[in-house]
């Protein structure tokens, strides 16, 4: 079964191709690692997939029937297709816990406005849930004693966490992670493997992830997709990629 | 033929004027990125003083100390020519005074942070010319206009006057010198760098106060220049006209990406042209031409042509909670909550009994305050009692829909004011045209202010900070200018028997605002509150995770336009009519903007204190004071206060207890789960590549 089908997708930003055709396929369930140098298109393509970007040309197919890429960015979260951002970004002023209720405001099918003021009955139910999943996320990243504080407040590495806590809490079934590993220490690196693990397993969703660190995206991928110009130049199994000679030319350079 | 040239001269002179603004507002923005809404003030300010100078006002100052008493008085005239100087001179010293006072300490607000700080300025400086020059309108006469009125030359039977020739004169001069300092000096080309970009420039050592300093010097010198010239060519001038002036100014910079000043100055001359014109096609419509200035601003906004955007700072939240306030001017320090609750702490042992008293006080207080307005009729009062009782409550409304517009949703909107003239409007036609009895007007009031609040929403789907307040002033000043002069003495509603008593009507709005209260109480700690401010803090990241950007802004513009609507239609019942003019215009919306800022932007229990603060004390001391006698002394306070609460705090009075217990709860600093990284997967290091 295929998650997401990505079929030749094109984006140009003036003279440069940000995205020059890029194909490939995600298996449902599987973490999927993206590598490729800066430029490689990874983080346009996630745009892409998101709804931030539109394609100029190619298809986008969800569940091998959802065409994305003619829906607004909101109805592909409805759908089920989850993102970070690079930088790591959640709503400022509030606290981790209210913003881990706040993203799942789509999930609540009983709280319309009027049932929402009045308080009735599945609108309640909508808030409990919320509240106690929250909770739950919060406890499943290790923030639980930092739930009171605003994301303002967070170091970058804490921001990193909440905002995979989110991110889980808004139940995707296809989660996009772009570098979760950036701007925190090396250190700090090594624990998130288990930690991202942890989400994909207790989410039960497909997950594709764009990394730099290379021992923690082929220590966690089932499988690797490696751009480069826009393109895909191989996929595989880790060992796989990782043998491949352009791979190792243009990517990994010194090392072979 | 010669009927349709007659409108140039008038209609290029008012568009030099528009252009001298235009000019100046472009000036402080390339320098400091400040869209300055108090220029329109400034200019006025000016003016006023320039004409009071020129006719010999007298000024008087009595003081008392001790058993001395002292008065001094003077009445200072001088000839136009001779008065200029020193007008420039008070507007240069007022340019540089607004710069360190109020525009240093937010060197690097954030766009709204400095839209809502100019607006109270605004305020502050219409407050003080209308204290020491009175209310009534500046007439130039014949006698003392810039240049003679006589016609100077004539053109096909079309006369131009020196006045009207001088002054374009002046414009294409200034426009001309600007330009070339803009070219030709280092401190014009340090400013178009900095325009550029700021943190670079600063790299490179151009130093971005004293561009500030130069800018706001210039800026309002040209201010003072224009209104000089304004009230001159205008005859009849008051202090209500700032606020059409600013936006005339700024609709003519906002064509030039606020950045390019030919494109402003010829916007400026095009705008004043056009207004003539179709004034000319319609002559029997009161103010035609402006309403035809507001649609197309509002229209151009909305279609977002790429080169309105040349110079704009498109912050991408909101700016209301996270752009850094100042923290480093003394003023600001001096009522900063976090230092002053530092020095309470030093000063009384504690430990957690204050912060058991303030979980106490929270629930006390605001049940003792219901009680209180419950029962208030039957206090001990005085006769005049229920107008000022029923004044707070409907201060209280606007204030709240200000709250969920501004606080929550993040949408800037100078136009809420515009729905007191909606409800009464919805009352007087519910209860006339349809003939419904007590209960229906006040609905129908609601009821219109939806589609009204779709309508001043759509611009904001695709606007946002300076664009929308530009957008939403040009809406207020079209309501102020269509909508409320239609208001007339036939505009009564019926009381029912039931309401005729001041303590009925007393209850009845008390009922409104419960429910109003009830309803926003809910909103706030459920799913629809949740999305408002995920909208503020981020539109992009509340989308990333399903939020529609569009439904939840119209639901909030929907819900704050009918709380201002419902205020709306109770001030019509209080006065048995829809007769009050003042309180739908874009004047008083923006003090109750700073009123709402100061209260508390972001918290229920501002209105409450905002209501109490602004509307209840005012009014029952103005009604002790004699009457006739009015003083200025409440929007200077709410102004100043405004200026000074952005400055600590963006989220105003009410946050204070939300932020002195994350002061004082002191997060003990557990560890990131991230640090202590034991239980590491075995994870193939990349040495082991095979070659």
């Amino acid at each position: 079964m295929t998650k997401l089908e990505i079929r030749d997708v094109r984006l140009r930003f003036g003279g440069v191709r940000a995205l020059d055709g890029a194909t490939f396929d995600v298996p449902e369930g599987q973490i999927v690692g993206i590598i490729g140098p800066n430029g490689a298109g990874k983080t346009t393509l996630f745009d892409c997939i998101s709804g931030f970007r539109r394609p100029d040309t190619g298809s986008i197919l969800l569940d091998g029937a959802v065409e994305l890429t003619t829906k607004p960015p909101w109805a592909r979260a409805s759908l089920g297709v989850g993102r970070t951002f690079q930088n790591a970004r959640l709503f400022r002023s509030l606290p981790i816990r209210e913003n881990l209720r706040a993203v799942q405001h789509d999930r609540m099918r009983h709280s319309g406005f009027v049932r929402s003021v009045m308080g009735l009955g599945g609108a309640r139910r909508d808030e409990a849930d919320v509240a106690a999943r929250a909770d739950e996320v919060l406890e499943l990243v290790g923030l639980t004693a930092h739930g009171d504080k605003p994301a303002s407040e967070l170091s970058t590495g804490m921001l990193r966490l909440a905002e995979l806590a989110a991110v889980v809490a808004n139940r995707p079934s296809l989660l996009l992670l772009d570098e979760p590993s950036s701007g925190i220490a090396q250190r700090e690196t090594e624990a998130l493997g288990p930690i991202l693990r942890r989400l994909a397993g207790y989410l039960g969703a497909t997950v594709l992830i764009i990394e730099h660190d290379m021992p923690l995206i082929m220590g966690i991928s089932d499988s690797i997709v490696a751009m480069a110009a826009g393109a895909v130049v191989t996929a595989g199994t880790p060992e796989d990629v990782r043998a491949h000679p352009e791979v190792l030319r243009s990517y990994l350079g010194a090392a072979g | 033929m010669s009927a349709f040239f007659g409108t140039f001269p008038p209609g290029l002179v008012t568009g030099a004027v528009y252009a001298m603004l235009a000019m100046g507002l472009v000036l402080t923005y390339k320098a400091t990125r400040v869209p300055n809404f108090a220029y329109g003030a400034m200019a006025t300010l000016i003016a006023f003083f320039h004409y009071s100078l020129v006719r010999g006002k007298r000024y008087s100052i009595t003081i008392h100390l001790l058993f001395l008493h002292v008065h001094i008085h003077a009445r200072p005239q001088l000839p136009f020519w001779g008065a200029l100087p020193v007008s420039l001179a008070l507007a240069a010293v007022l340019g540089l005074g607004i710069e360190r006072i109020v525009i240093r300490p937010f060197a690097r607000a954030s766009t709204v942070t400095m839209i809502i700080v100019t607006l109270a300025l605004a305020t502050v400086l219409d407050a003080v010319a209308q204290q020491i020059f009175g209310g009534q309108d500046l007439i130039v006469s014949n006698h003392d206009a810039i240049f003679p009125r006589t016609p100077a030359f004539s053109v096909g039977g079309v006369n131009v006057s020196w006045e009207q020739l001088g002054v374009v004169l002046i414009v294409l001069g200034l426009a001309a010198a600007v330009f070339a300092f803009f070219r030709f000096t280092s401190t014009g080309l340090a400013i178009r760098a900095v325009a550029t970009d700021r943190d670079v420039s600063s790299l490179l050592g151009v130093s971005s106060s004293q561009l500030s300093v130069v800018s706001w010097l210039g800026g309002s010198m040209v201010a003072g220049l224009a209104g000089i010239a304004l009230a001159s060519v205008i005859v009849t001038s008051n202090p209500d006209l700032l606020f059409t002036l600013t936006i005339k100014g700024f609709a003519a910079a906002v064509v030039g990406g606020m950045v390019s000043l030919p494109i402003a100055v010829g916007a400026g001359f095009g705008i004043g042209l056009v207004e003539q014109i179709v004034q000319h096609y319609f002559p029997r419509t009161v103010g035609a031409g402006e309403l035809f200035t507001l649609a197309a601003v509002i229209v151009v906004l909305a279609l977002r042509p790429p080169w309105i955007f040349r110079g704009i700072r498109d912050d991408e939240d909101s700016g209301l909670t996270s752009g850094p306030g100042a923290g480093n001017s003394v003023l600001a320090r001096l009522i900063d909550p976090a230092e002053a609750w530092r020095l309470v702490k030093a000063a009384v042992p504690t430990d957690g009994r204050v912060g058991r008293w303030f979980r106490v006080l929270r629930w006390v207080v605001p049940i003792a305050l219901a009680v209180l307005a419950v029962a208030f009729p039957l206090l001990p009062l005085p006769g005049f009692w229920a107008l000022p009782a029923n004044l707070t409550l409907i201060d209280l409304l606007v204030v709240l829909s200000f709250v969920v517009l501004v606080g929550w949703l993040g949408q800037i909107s100078v136009a809420q004011g515009a729905f007191i003239a909606v409800g009464g409007a919805g009352t007087v036609i519910t209860a006339h045209t349809l003939g419904l009895p007590f209960p229906f007007p006040i609905l129908g009031a609601v009821a219109l202010s939806v589609p009204v609040s779709i309508l001043i929403g759509l611009p904001a789907l695709r606007l946002r900070g300076l664009h929308l307040v530009i957008a939403t002033l040009a809406f207020g000043l079209a309501v102020q200018e269509a909508v409320l002069p239609r208001f007339t003495a036939a505009s009564f509603v019926r009381v029912p028997h039931l309401l005729r008593s001041d303590g009925a009507k007393y209850e009845m709005s008390l009922l409104f605002v419960a429910i109003a209260l009830l309803v926003c109480w809910r909103v706030q700690r459920t799913r629809v509150g949740r999305s408002f401010v995920a909208i503020r803090e981020s539109e992009t990241v509340a989308t990333a995770y399903g939020i529609r950007p569009v439904r939840t802004k119209l639901t909030g513009f929907v819900l704050s336009g009918a709380i201002a609507s419902l205020a709306g239609a109770l001030l019509t019942y209080q006065l048995g009519g829809a007769f009050n003019q003042t309180y739908g215009t874009v004047a008083f919306s923006i003090t109750w903007l700073s009123q709402s800022v100061v209260a508390g932007i972001t918290s229920i229990a501002g209105p409450v204190i905002g209501a109490l603060l602004f509307g209840l004390y005012p009014a029952l001391s103005q009604g002790a004071v004699s009457a006739g006698h009015v003083s200025y002394l409440p929007e200077i306070t709410a102004g100043v206060l405004t200026i000074l609460i952005m400055a600590v705090n963006p989220e105003g009075l009410a946050s204070m207890s939300r932020f002195v217990r994350s002061r004082t709860s002191a997060f003990e600093e557990a560890p990131s789960p991230l640090a202590e990284a034991d239980d590491v997967d075995e994870v193939p290091p990349m040495t082991e590549v095979p070659a």
